[in-house]
């Protein structure tokens, strides 16, 4: 299966060469190729890509603020030629990182890694895949069970303060405890947004009961601090009605 | 890629083992490439000039970042690595104090311009009587 991609670059050299590179491979199929951050979110307003290839320092705005803008989760391949973005790389759980210039030979290792994910049920190794929250979770109850622990622990909705994307996990975060369960932040979007959570950033849910205040783009939730994306703050606005 | 041809030698201040990997013996590619970079660089070295003539330290950072990975691209790897110095420096640096880096940094992007096109003229030539 081909996976569909964009790729958001403001050098033509170097976008002529991902363009090849994707061609080649016969694994990634190009819709579009954008200069700069405004106009891929234009684009993505009106079609879900699989993947994007996106350059983090851009005129106008960088890759970072993209992907705050973001409204879903396509999988992202940075391509920079600094280094010293693999911090944010991995605050943003970008799927990989391509340092410029990078050979055909680093490209296809990349994409192989990625098709191997949408192709494989994501399972860490010699474990079941977790079954996210069982069925209660989906029911009108006042609770739900995670697997953490080796074990099926039960959560009262009430008590998550909120929920961190961690790649391949999901952090659940409650006043006293914090536990780590095998799903993405998207299926438990699936189950949890309704009445009390409510999604503000690509890679976080909070329960909207628990918000302390909000400075700026950041809500204080009981000594964490969240981020708010750019792509949910009228969303979140409108939800918690700020006046 | 297609058009494989070998035999093609680059000059020895560019890192031909890097470009062997990036063309992959693609010689057509590789022309087409450093055509593009002689197109690209006048434009991206403009930006630096006007960001150190008004002083810009942090537009002249990101227009030497945006030529340090054009460099890349024609295998000048080490003229990457003066880009980034001169990056790094711009986040800490006066334009002043920056002068002399300025200076060898013209020096050496003016020899690799130089060099680039006379690669560009051999790889038409040599793809021309291989074609």
């Amino acid at each position: 299966m081909k996976l569909s991609c964009i790729i958001v670059e403001d050098i033509q050299i170097a976008a002529d060469f991902l363009r090849k590179f994707c061609e080649k491979s016969d694994l990634v199929e190009v819709k579009g190729h954008f200069l700069n951050v405004a106009d891929a979110l234009d684009f993505l307003d009106q079609e879900k890509v699989d993947m994007l290839f996106l350059d983090v320092e851009m005129p106008g705005a960088n890759g970072f603020e993209l992907l705050d803008r973001l409204t879903y989760s396509p999988m992202i391949i940075l391509t920079t030629s600094k280094t010293e973005y693999a911090f944010n790389a991995f605050q943003y759980h970008v799927d990989d990182y391509l340092k410029k210039p990078f050979t055909f030979k680093r490209f296809q290792e990349a994409i192989q890694k990625l098709q191997q994910k949408v192709a494989v049920p994501q399972t860490p190794a010699n474990t079941t895949p977790t079954p996210a929250p069982t069925p209660a979770a989906t029911t009108d109850t006042d609770f739900l069970f995670i697997k953490a622990e080796d074990k099926l622990i039960k959560l009262k909705k009430d008590d998550i303060l909120f929920l961190e994307s961690m790649r391949d996990y999901v952090k659940f975060v409650t006043p006293a405890k914090n536990y780590i369960t095998y799903s993405t932040l998207k299926n438990m979007e699936e189950k949890l947004i309704g009445l009390n959570f409510l999604k503000v950033h690509r890679s976080y849910i909070v329960n909207i009961n628990k918000i302390d205040d909000i400075r700026g783009n950041t809500i204080y939730l009981l000594g964490n601090q969240i981020p708010i994306g750019k792509g949910h703050k009228d969303e979140v606005a409108a939800r918690l009605n700020i006046l | 890629m297609q058009n494989i041809r070998t035999g093609f030698v680059f000059d020895e201040s560019l890192n031909a083992a890097f470009l062997a990997e990036l063309f992959e013996g693609d010689t057509i590619y590789a022309e087409t490439v450093f055509e593009d970079f002689l197109r690209d660089i006048p434009v991206y070295w403009e930006r630096v000039e006007t960001a150190y003539n008004n002083k810009n330290l942090p537009v002249l950072g990101t227009s030497v970042h945006t030529c340090k990975t054009l460099f890349g691209y024609v295998g000048f790897t080490d003229l990457q690595e003066l880009c980034q110095q001169f990056e790094n420096k711009c986040s800490v640096n006066t334009v002043e104090e920056l002068r002399l880096d300025y200076l060898l940094l013209i020096q050496r992007k003016e020899r690799a311009q130089h060099i680039i096109e006379k690669e560009y003229y051999r790889l038409r030539q040599f793809n021309g009587s291989n074609g």
